[in-house]
């Protein structure tokens, strides 16, 4: 579904990542961990087209990201590819000129041309599965941040992506929020959605992910199933951050 | 002649004279007013009595003699006369742009101007006549002049950049002082008022005005004779002779001694008129006086005068509606120029915030241009300089472009801000979504930007609003032109500008009410 081959990106003379590889297929879940600075989130929004990079590939579907690819000239390739990949930030992004029902029906009227009505059924529907049903006409403002980090998970589903890029979804949010946020991944992990997750969560990335991998100095340094991550690291860096997160 | 005279502004119009070398117009203009079947001619109806002013009786109506001048010129050439409102020191351009056949205002016959403009037969015989109060005995002559008062220099009003501040200036030297006025009338109230001791006018303002400043009289004997002529453009030679002949005709016919009677402005000097006529010396002399003679045949006519001054909120209940009237102008060019401002500025502030470099560069030129340069200099490039290259556009419509174009410097630079002040999640929220950048630009981005920039955006407005009074540079008359014109006619300029303040207030205070409004129901919701 993804593949990510020797992506390089750097900012000047300063490396931020440094060859990454990984390959994620559907179904799968694979959680991104490491410490602050290891070039998590840059990945990430390197993967469907935010940050252009240096060196490698990208390839989602039968789409493919390189270091030619120009946000003006290849403005098609790069829509293309969002909206095979949702996309989820840490500080939600909802538009706050719009109420919780436009936030998600914006993009299928405006992107997917579907009628307004199958939209807004559409979008009832995904609300109603985030818990949100009884919000659908206040502004993201009234809402506190978990329920706003769950519009942002369902205004990025009612894309119906077929992977979605969570960068830290909770790091914004107190435990209980976080907690509320966390689950409703797990919900859609179970239901077979396909995600890459930045997150500072070990037990979300010990419990739910298929894959976890270890980023540290723009590195890719351990990866592998998460028994094997955790229960026994080869790494040093990574035992290290096992031990500090612990 | 009788009007506000701007050196700066005419040292500017002649540069851009210079800089832009404007051709000659070819077109035979006679041939153009005989198929039109009218003569345009150009004259400021705020010159004020006895030109061109405002009738008494009907504002929206000019009378004058210049105007009575025009209408028997009409008879002679058998065509329609056709008066046209213009600034006064931008009539020249009018003419040169052929927007008016000929500028009949008071012009001096000058060489400066005779190199540019066809100057015809002399019309009048003007002078400058020096003017003080009955009860002032200290001043009998000119020579009085440079008699200090009390240690004091005497103060002398003159009309600024006129044949008179230039005549006064040279004979005072460092004994008394010119004081220059930009209205016509203005110093001779001055002086009743004591501000000033004297005053020096030309002949036809000083006998017109007369009545109207009973405690002044006239000193001395005229000096410094002069000629008012009509100009056509430079090389119009059939239009030239045919008004010519009709002047030197009404010479002969008695109707210029009848017209200057009726507005009491005739004179012992204008016994001149004849014999220069009579000389022979114009073009289009001998046509004339081959012509047949009617000596009288036109009726008699009730004489025009100044009458007394108005005062009071009667001349607002007068006046009052034609103020309103022109204040619709002023609404209209707002509401058809400001939108447009907005919607250029907000195309530039996107195209340079998120355009391509080729485009950011200009685009920063241009806003760079159009803020570091006067208004009223680009209307008047647009508006006479334009046409050199082919490019006409009607005076209502250049106000409106005017505007637009340079409001919509303002508005973009409003509109980077506000575009800037809008978190970069947004953008990143909706191409995520699969958005293009346009898509985003208008859905989400730009929304949430208009809603910050109300408030500079309707200061911006009410500032248009004002701003539309520089459109009177291109010949639209609109609020403040209007007041100008009826504060100069009646001299109730406290009441006009009172009527007039009232008016744009009136204006612009609910559109302030309104913004607060929207910026109420949206600006709330922009918060997140």
């Amino acid at each position: 579904m993804i593949t990510v081959k020797d992506l390089v990106k750097r900012h000047g003379a300063n490396e931020i990542l440094r060859g990454i590889s990984l390959e994620v297929k559907r179904g799968d879940v694979d959680a991104v961990i490491g410490p602050s600075g290891g070039g998590k989130s840059t990945f990430l929004r390197c993967v469907n087209g935010l940050e252009p990079f240096q060196g490698g590939k990208v390839r989602v579907g039968d789409l493919v990201l390189t270091p030619k690819t120009s946000p003006r000239a290849d403005a098609k390739l790069l829509e293309g590819v969002r909206r095979k990949v949702g996309f989820v930030f840490q500080q939600f992004n909802l538009f706050p000129h719009l109420t919780v029902l436009e936030n998600l029906i914006e993009a299928p009227t405006q992107v997917l041309r579907k009628p307004r009505e199958e939209a807004v059924e559409q979008a009832k529907k995904l609300l109603d599965r985030v818990g949100l049903m009884s919000r659908v006409d206040a502004r993201p403002r009234d809402l506190s941040g978990g329920q706003q980090q769950r519009v942002a998970i369902a205004r990025a589903l009612v894309m119906q992506p077929e992977a979605i890029l969570f960068d830290e979804p909770t790091s914004a949010l107190d435990p209980v929020m976080a907690g509320e946020v966390l689950s409703l991944m797990a919900d859609l992990a179970r239901d077979g959605q396909t995600m890459i997750v930045v997150t500072h969560s070990m037990s979300f990335a010990r419990s739910v992910a298929t894959n976890v991998h270890v980023f540290a100095g723009g590195l890719d340094v351990e990866s592998g199933p998460p028994e094997k991550v955790f229960g026994n690291p080869v790494h040093e860096t990574t035992r290290a951050f096992l031990k500090q997160a612990a | 002649m009788a009007n506000g005279r701007r050196p700066a502004r005419r040292a500017v119009a002649g540069l851009l004279l210079a800089l832009l070398c404007p051709r000659p117009s070819a077109a035979d203009a006679m041939a153009d007013v005989l198929k039109e079947g009218k003569l345009r001619w150009g004259a400021d109806q705020e010159g004020g009595g006895p030109y061109v002013f405002p009738r008494d009786d009907d504002p929206g109506v000019v009378t004058g003699f210049e105007v009575d001048l025009a209408a028997r010129l009409g008879e002679y050439l058998k065509v329609r006369p056709e008066f046209t409102q213009a600034q006064w020191d931008k009539l020249p351009d009018m003419l040169r742009t052929s927007k008016v056949d000929v500028v009949i205002n008071g012009y001096e016959l000058t060489p400066e101007r005779a190199e540019t403009m066809e100057p015809t037969v002399p019309y009048y015989v003007y002078a400058l006549q020096l003017m003080a109060r009955k009860d002032d005995a200290a001043i009998a002559s000119w020579e009085d002049l440079k008699k200090p008062r009390n240690g004091e220099k005497l103060r002398i009003g003159v009309l600024t950049g006129s044949a008179a501040e230039a005549y006064t200036t040279a004979f005072c030297g460092d004994l008394c002082v010119a004081v220059p006025y930009d209205g016509n009338t203005d110093s001779m109230r001055e002086v009743e008022t004591r501000k000033l001791h004297a005053t020096v006018q030309d002949t036809p303002i000083a006998s017109f005005y007369a009545p109207r400043f009973p405690q002044l009289k006239a000193v001395g004997d005229p000096v410094e004779r002069g000629y008012y002529v009509m100009y056509v453009r430079k090389g119009e030679a059939a239009l030239l002779r045919a008004v010519n002949e009709a002047i030197i005709l009404m010479g002969r016919n008695g109707d210029l001694e009848r017209v200057y009677r009726r507005y009491g402005i005739w004179d012992a000097q204008q016994a001149e008129l004849a014999s220069i006529g009579e000389s022979g010396r114009f073009f289009g002399y001998a046509n004339a006086v081959a012509a047949k003679v009617e000596k009288n045949v036109m009726p008699e006519e009730e004489t025009v005068q100044s009458g007394a001054r108005k005062r009071g909120w009667a001349v607002v209940a007068e006046y009052g509606s034609m103020l309103v009237k022109s204040a619709g102008l002023t609404v209209v060019l707002s509401f058809l120029s400001f939108p447009l401002a907005v919607l250029l500025g907000l195309l530039i502030a996107v195209g340079r915030l998120y355009g391509p470099g080729w485009v950011r560069v200009p685009l920063a030129g241009y806003v760079e241009f159009l803020r570091g340069t006067p208004l009223m200099l680009q209307l008047y490039f647009v508006f006479f300089f334009l046409p050199e290259v082919g490019i006409v556009i009607p005076a209502f419509w250049t106000g409106v472009l005017g505007l637009a174009i340079n409001y919509s410097a303002y508005e973009s630079e409003i509109y980077r801000a506000g575009l800037q002040a809008i978190p970069g999640g947004q953008m990143e929220a909706a191409l995520s979504l699969g958005m293009s950048r346009t898509l985003a630009l208008r859905r989400i981005v730009v929304p949430q930007a208009f809603r910050i920039v109300i408030p500079p955006v309707v200061n911006d407005f009410i500032a248009l609003f004002k701003d539309t009074s520089v459109c009177s540079v291109v010949t639209l008359v609109e609020l403040t032109k209007r007041f100008s014109v009826l504060s100069m006619s009646t001299q109730a300029t406290i009441e006009m500008m009172a009527m007039t303040a009232l008016l744009y207030l009136a204006m612009s205070y609910p559109m302030s009410l309104a913004a607060q409004r929207v910026e109420k129901k949206l600006g709330l919701e922009a918060r997140a």
